[in-house]
């Protein structure tokens, strides 16, 4: 007898058992749902939902903040902290005329006249290629930019205060319906509490 | 589920006892169920299965017992009953080694390659243990082939 021959008889022979793996099946499935999800399965999931929630509070805390702000933050250090020689308008009213040439509103200017902080001068600047106003703004000595500029009115906006820091700089930003808002200031955070404020009336 | 019936036709012959062999295939599964994670994917599935299912014999203490008779309720549908009988008793009076390769690479159709990885053991010492399993089986069926041939 040759090995196929051998093998074939084997083969043949216990192949033609009949198995019922029917109740088998079901007492291998409920041993598995006893045994509940598996370890492996349950580490995934975690994992998951780790990553998830470590997204989401990156997103809420550590969010970077927008380009713009960080513009704004360089052109503050730059003109007031460090006094950069600039053309700077100090007359109220023609500060009113330059903001309402941008479409700024001049209700806007009149509003933040009620934070308690004093208007000191204004002018236009330049952030990532847009025209902003930028109003200094001072209380106690101290002084704190103001950037305003117009915005659709059709795209949505959040006029939650958000905050951030960039190099020396606090940060403060918002929007309204008209306007895009951001305070920045190099000392004792005084961006949020003026930015707060500002919220409010505007 | 795939592969439960070759887990059983193979635990049957390990284990000589229809309830063993149905705890070893169960406990298999669930072996299977909890270290999915292990598996890789394009490997060889059946061999996974196969290779847990003798660690988990091997790994229980369990041994192979030697039964006097045909496997309980086995049901031969085959018309040469007699033949079939033959066969089973001779299997059985294969070692265990012995019998665990035929059962893998004439039943199941493992190469010995295949084998070799389940087992855990050398290729060579896969292709000697079928080698002399063989020449045990056909000794064993030498007067059931003589009949056959008459």
């Amino acid at each position: 007898m040759t090995d196929d021959e051998l093998d074939q008889r084997v083969r043949a022979s216990i192949l033609a058992e009949e198995l019922d793996t029917a109740r088998l099946e079901r007492s291998v499935r409920q041993r598995i749902g006893r045994a509940g999800v598996p370890r492996w399965a349950l580490a995934t999931v975690a994992g998951i939902i780790l990553v998830i929630a470590g997204g989401l509070t990156y997103r809420v805390f550590f969010r970077p903040p927008p380009h713009i702000c960080v513009a704004a933050a360089r052109d503050h250090n730059h003109e007031v902290v460090n006094g950069a020689p600039r053309e700077w308008l100090s007359d109220p009213a023609a500060i009113q005329s330059l903001a309402a040439q941008q479409g700024v509103p001049s209700t806007a200017i009149a509003a933040l006249a009620t934070t308690g902080y004093r208007l000191e001068r204004g002018r236009l600047c330049f952030l990532q290629r847009q025209i902003f106003l930028h109003l200094v703004y001072s209380r106690n000595g101290e002084e704190l930019s103001v950037y305003l500029r117009p915005r659709g009115s059709d795209s949505p906006f959040d006029r939650s205060v958000r905050q951030a820091s960039v190099g020396t700089e606090d940060l403060a930003y918002f929007q309204t319906d008209r306007l895009t808002v951001v305070v920045v200031d190099a000392w004792r955070a005084q961006a949020a509490v003026f930015a707060r404020a500002a919220a409010r009336v505007l | 589920m795939p592969h439960l019936a070759a887990l059983l036709r193979v635990a049957r012959r390990l284990t000589f006892d229809n309830a063993a062999a149905e705890d070893l295939v169960q406990e298999t599964m669930l072996l299977a169920w909890r270290g999915f994670h292990q598996f890789q994917p394009g490997t060889n599935a059946r061999a996974w299965l196969f290779r847990i299912l003798f660690n988990a014999f091997y790994g229980e203490g369990r041994k192979s017992q030697r039964a006097s008779g045909p496997l309980p309720s086995s049901t031969v549908v085959d018309s040469r009953l007699q033949e079939a009988a033959e066969i089973s008793e001779a299997l059985q009076t294969l070692s265990l080694e012995h019998r665990t390769v035929v059962l893998l690479a004439v039943v199941e159709g493992f190469t010995c390659q295949e084998i070799a990885g389940i087992l855990n053991v050398p290729i060579g010492t896969v292709m000697s243990r079928l080698s002399r399993a063989r020449q045990e089986l056909r000794n064993s069926l030498a007067p059931l082939a003589k009949e056959a041939y008459r």
